[in-house]
């Protein structure tokens, strides 16, 4: 416990490993291909277990997801909280800090923006009320990020483990106010808060009903990967999440990057479910979120905390939800099979992908 | 860095090979029905498997494919969460060309209005909801006078019980699941001026181990008859055939799994309301008709889909009929278990005397009646 | 019965279930392994136990299975994380994402089917004891054999060669080499070994307290495994008492309900997280703490 910052450049299971030398890369490779092959080898003989024709597999999954112009903008709009939860671990990470709690912080910027959506939406002109709905969002998340954030700073306490444990509480603040206070008069007796106004809804940009939130998540990534990576800030956060002692020396003011680290990364995942609410929702209901901020945790990790390949892996993960409509109408698969395949890719990148031990 | 690079070119080739065994695999893809078949989808929350409300719903859907035989094509889809994958689920069977789509949990409501909103060609049911406005023209929303039947267990529970201590446990305060807990105690009450209903929640609509800390728990209260409203109802009836106490059912006649300790409960039969739903839509007729509305199917109209399910062994045959001649009762227009005057446990009036409760009453009940201990979730 | 008892008799069968995977999480933590997959390794258990049962009318198969099942799934994590050096927080999540996959399509069909749970074995004179006596020794063997695992485990990790050398592997691993051992080796035992026991966690709730599988029927109860290991401060007996005390709360809505009295569902739900973030926070900062080293840099581990 003397260590004030975190040790992680000591992986836990440092065991000495062979570093591949350079010729040998492209049997690295073949590994890799190999092991994605034998994944979807392994999935779809488990699907043909289950009854399915696993030449019907593929088509149905592509159909539910990017073969028809629906399908493939309701991909991009699940994308969004899965993204912005993924961006929400991808900084931190920059810094050494574990966000676990992206689930947490969708679901307080959803709370949020309902309560600032509801209050505001008919007094304030239209922009206004907008962007006052949104910023509430992601204050929020900043704010329950924040407490994770401060404990692990001035307390110690593992920001992972808080992280995790605030989604549960999350939730049942959420529940909370849905069941009770701001349960909708009018809802027939639905656990739901009152519709937000139009005015702080986003708009259907396309005849799919493709939205602006796929947009501001587009410029998120990017933005954060700039942010990262061109600016004396992330870099300041890599060398204190890469080197703790390097930036004691230096005279870094750490406590500050940690504390900026996380309460940036909450309030992506507070603007995710903001967005998600205004764009696709539109009002607070239990089911908002369920599991969207574990999933962006993982796709964080698939595209190994890069802003741009985290919010790919996302869509990606987006795209096996939804495929999930497909395995069941088509192929006749029970719907969790999608929590099967999105394990197993993971999974793979697990065993066969490049482990900690060789940093970027 | 490299690296990284080479693991994105393996991801983008594996992704290529997958594509091609998509674009391979594609061609033979398309199959279906004949033309002439409606597609008509079934979206459920949970396991078409779980003895309850699920279940119920995929036998209804079962039955229709079986009685329309090929004028229908019949796609599911369970486990759907109430969120907008419900619109996406909804979606994909419009891809598949579904042209009527029961959207069968409670917490779909609003996305099945606004998916019927946005598609006028599709005929989109909510089973459960209720709508207090104008329907668009390809809605509506369909349920039972569930209360009734749960009234009528309730009366076999009161009759029953020894200890006049009987159990419900929920899940949520929902409006439903309160019109359930008083007509079980009003039901009770018929037979049995003494009966009490002990009310225990789980916060949850299917969690095994709290329904059965909720059992324990009201075992230890001295109640010695049990029901419920969890979608899941197998670990209820478990807990209370292993007490050797009683249990009235919902969603699913469950009587084999404990037929002593069975007495009777309330099963759904959705198959002739799936059914007539499907035929006027293919008539042409839907649309200002009586499932273009808020259709409630209720004992006097002889169509209520909850329908009164088996009587166990324990129940004596005196209370049998007494149950059937209240059903009878039940069963004239206009009648309810619902008949003021009803008071609130604080004594306010929730039914006034002289009125019957009407379906849409019931949808903004917020208080349990008298004889009902336990209150509803506290701020 | 009074209210204490009561309370008692509704809360240790499910203390237990916490119990079980929460005693697995600290064998793992110990030697380094934090393992989220925890649920996902309980619910296997869960399904396992009740399918193994159902086939083969022996509910004692069914627990062995439900072992197996919920090490199987460990085995995997500690796979990635010991051998590959994979990401712990991301492993642990993927094998609890798998689990709820494949339970469910595969217990689909057992949802709604029920088998007998395990009997209980009432102990002639202890139970007779007033108050508590019913409570604590009316219950079936895998309570029993949790009462005698806690202090098993304790005896285990603070006396034995093998134990030192366990908790070392969390420590310094360099020096667990130097003295004949093989981290690497017991870390991955350590690991599937708390799989199993949170497999049995899944067996004494599926099979030990209801009866019947339902679809992710963990609800979160591995999450709290993992919190009550925290709460524990990583000890046997905090395990112990964090175990029994997050069973008194889940238990305890349904006994206050049953009494008559009205409560805020939502916050009681939601106690057991927020305790457990206090005492972790006042632990880490005012406590010696005695978390194993090289947890506290898998916790805060990125890729």
């Amino acid at each position: 416990m003397s260590e004030q910052l975190p040790q992680v450049v000591t992986p836990v299971a440092a065991q000495p490993r062979l570093r591949m030398p350079a010729w040998l890369s492209w049997r690295r490779l073949a590994i890799v291909v190999g092991a994605y092959l034998a994944c979807v080898v392994v999935f779809a003989a488990f699907a043909a277990w289950q009854g399915a024709d696993p030449g019907t597999l593929l088509p149905a999954m592509l159909q539910s997801t990017v073969l028809n112009p629906t399908a493939l903008t309701q991909t991009l709009l699940r994308a969004v909280p899965i993204g912005f939860a993924a961006l929400a671990a991808v900084v931190p990470a920059r810094a050494g800090l574990v966000n676990v709690g992206a689930e947490g912080q969708l679901i307080m910027g959803a709370v949020a923006a309902t309560g600032v959506g509801l209050a505001v939406g008919t007094h304030v002109p239209g922009p206004l009320a907008l962007i006052a709905t949104v910023a509430a969002g992601g204050v929020a998340g900043a704010v329950w990020a924040g407490i994770s954030a401060v404990f692990r700073i001035w307390f110690r306490a593992a920001e992972s483990v808080t992280s995790l444990l605030l989604n549960f509480v999350a939730s049942d603040v959420m529940l909370f106010l849905i069941y009770e206070p701001w349960k909708d008069p009018a809802g027939s007796g639905q656990p739901q808060s009152r519709p937000l106004p139009g005015d702080v809804r986003l708009g259907d940009l396309t005849s799919t009903g493709l939205n602006a939130s796929v947009i501001v998540l587009a410029l998120a990534a990017v933005g954060v990967w700039l942010l990262l990576r061109r600016t004396g800030w992330g870099f300041a956060l890599r060398v204190i999440g890469g080197n703790p002692e390097a930036a004691r020396r230096s005279a870094l003011p750490s406590w500050s990057l940690l504390l900026s680290a996380m309460l940036v990364g909450g309030l992506l995942a507070g603007l995710g479910g903001a967005l998600n609410l205004i764009g696709v929702e539109g009002q607070l209901r239990p089911g908002i979120t369920t599991t969207f901020g574990y999933v962006g945790f993982l796709a964080a990790f698939l595209g190994r905390n890069d802003a741009i390949r985290a919010t790919l892996a996302a869509l990606l993960f987006a795209a096996i939800a939804l495929s999930g409509n497909g395995l069941q109408l088509v192929a006749g698969l029970d719907g969790n099979i999608v929590n099967v395949l999105l394990g197993s890719i993971v999974l793979t990148m697990l065993l066969v992908g490049r482990t900690q031990g060789e940093r970027l | 860095m490299r690296t990284s690079a080479r693991a994105a070119a393996a991801i983008v080739a594996a992704a290529a090979v997958v594509l091609l065994a998509a674009c391979s695999g594609s061609s033979a893809a398309s199959t279906g029905a004949s033309k002439k078949a409606t597609t008509v989808g079934f979206i459920m929350v949970g396991s078409t498997d779980d003895a309850g409300y699920n279940e119920a719903v995929e036998d209804g859907a079962k039955a229709v494919e079986k009685d329309l035989g090929t004028s229908v094509k019949v796609i599911t889809a369970d486990n759907i969460p109430e969120n907008d994958s419900v619109t996406q689920t909804m979606q994909a069977m419009a891809n598949q060309g579904a042209k009527i789509i029961f959207a069968t949990s409670y917490g779909y409501y609003k996305y099945a209005l606004e998916f019927a909103k946005a598609h006028p060609d599709i005929t989109v049911l909510h089973q459960g909801g209720f709508l207090d406005g104008t329907f668009p023209k390809n809605f509506g929303t369909y349920w039972g006078e569930a209360y009734d039947p749960v009234g009528l267990g309730g009366m076999a529970a009161g009759a029953v019980t020894k200890s006049d201590k009987l159990g419900f446990i929920y899940a949520f305060p929902i409006a439903q699941s309160i019109a359930n807990i008083d007509a079980f105690e009003l039901g009770a009450q018929k037979v049995n001026p003494n009966a009490q209903t002990y009310v225990v929640n789980t916060s949850n609509w299917c969690d095994p181990l709290k329904q059965k800390q909720a059992v324990t728990a009201l075992l230890n209260q001295g109640v010695d008859v049990f029901s419920q409203h969890q979608d899941c109802q197998s670990t209820v009836i478990q807990a209370v055939k292993s007490a050797g106490k009683k249990i009235v059912g919902y969603h699913y006649d469950a009587k084999s799994l404990d037929p002593d300790g069975w007495l009777t409960g309330s099963a759904w039969k959705w198959a002739p309301v799936y059914e007539a739903i499907i035929k006027s839509v293919e008539g042409g007729t839907f649309t200002g008709s009586k499932y273009n509305a808020n259709w409630t199917g209720t004992f006097a109209d002889g169509n209520n889909p909850l329908q009164l399910a088996s009587f166990g062994s324990s129940v004596p045959a005196d209370v049998q009929s007494k149950i059937l001649a209240e059903k009878d009762a039940l069963s004239k227009p206009g009648s309810s278990i619902f008949e003021g005057p009803i008071y609130c446990q604080d004594g306010t009036v929730l039914v006034p005397a002289g009125k019957t409760a009407t379906y849409a009453d019931t949808n903004s009940f917020s208080c349990l009646v008298k004889g009902v201990v336990g209150t509803l979730p506290k701020s | 019965m009074n209210i204490v008892g009561e309370t008692l008799a509704t809360a240790i069968p499910g203390s237990v279930a916490l119990l079980y995977p929460s005693l697995g999480e600290l064998i793992s933590e110990r030697t380094g392994v934090t393992n989220l997959g925890t649920e996902g390794s309980m619910l296997s258990g869960a399904l396992a136990g009740i399918a193994v049962t159902l086939a083969t009318g022996n509910p004692v198969l069914g627990v062995l299975a439900a072992a197996v099942a919920g090490a199987a799934c460990a085995a995997v994590h500690a796979l990635a994380v010991v051998l590959r050096g994979a990401n712990q927080l991301a492993s642990g999540l993927v094998i609890w994402f798998l689990a709820l996959g494949v339970t469910s399509v595969l217990g689909s069909p057992l949802n709604g089917k029920i088998v007998d749970p395990l009997p209980a074995l009432r102990i002639p004179v202890l139970a007779s004891i007033p108050g508590i006596g019913p409570a604590l020794f009316d219950q079936n063997a895998l309570v029993y054999a949790a009462y005698l695992l806690a202090p098993a485990i304790w005896l285990f990790l603070t006396y034995t060669r093998t134990g030192l050398a366990l908790r070392a592997t969390g420590e310094r691993p360099a020096v667990v080499f130097a003295g004949g051992h093989n981290p690497t080796a017991l870390r991955f035992s350590a690991t599937t070994v708390g799989g199993a026991l949170a497999g049995l966690g899944g067996a004494q709730l599926a099979l030990g307290i209801v009866g019947n599988w339902a679809n992710g029927m963990t609800n979160g109860y591995g999450f709290v495994a993992v919190a009550v290991v925290i709460f524990a401060r990583w000890t046997p007996l905090g395990v112990v008492a964090g175990s029994y005390l997050f069973g008194v709360a889940l238990a305890l809505a349904s006994v206050i309900q049953a009494n008559g009295i009205g409560v805020n569902q939502y916050l009681l739900d939601s106690l057991p997280y927020a305790v457990t973030i206090i005492v972790l926070v006042l632990v880490s900062r005012f406590g010696r703490s005695n978390a194993p080293e090289s947890q506290r840099d898998a916790l805060s581990e990125t890729v």
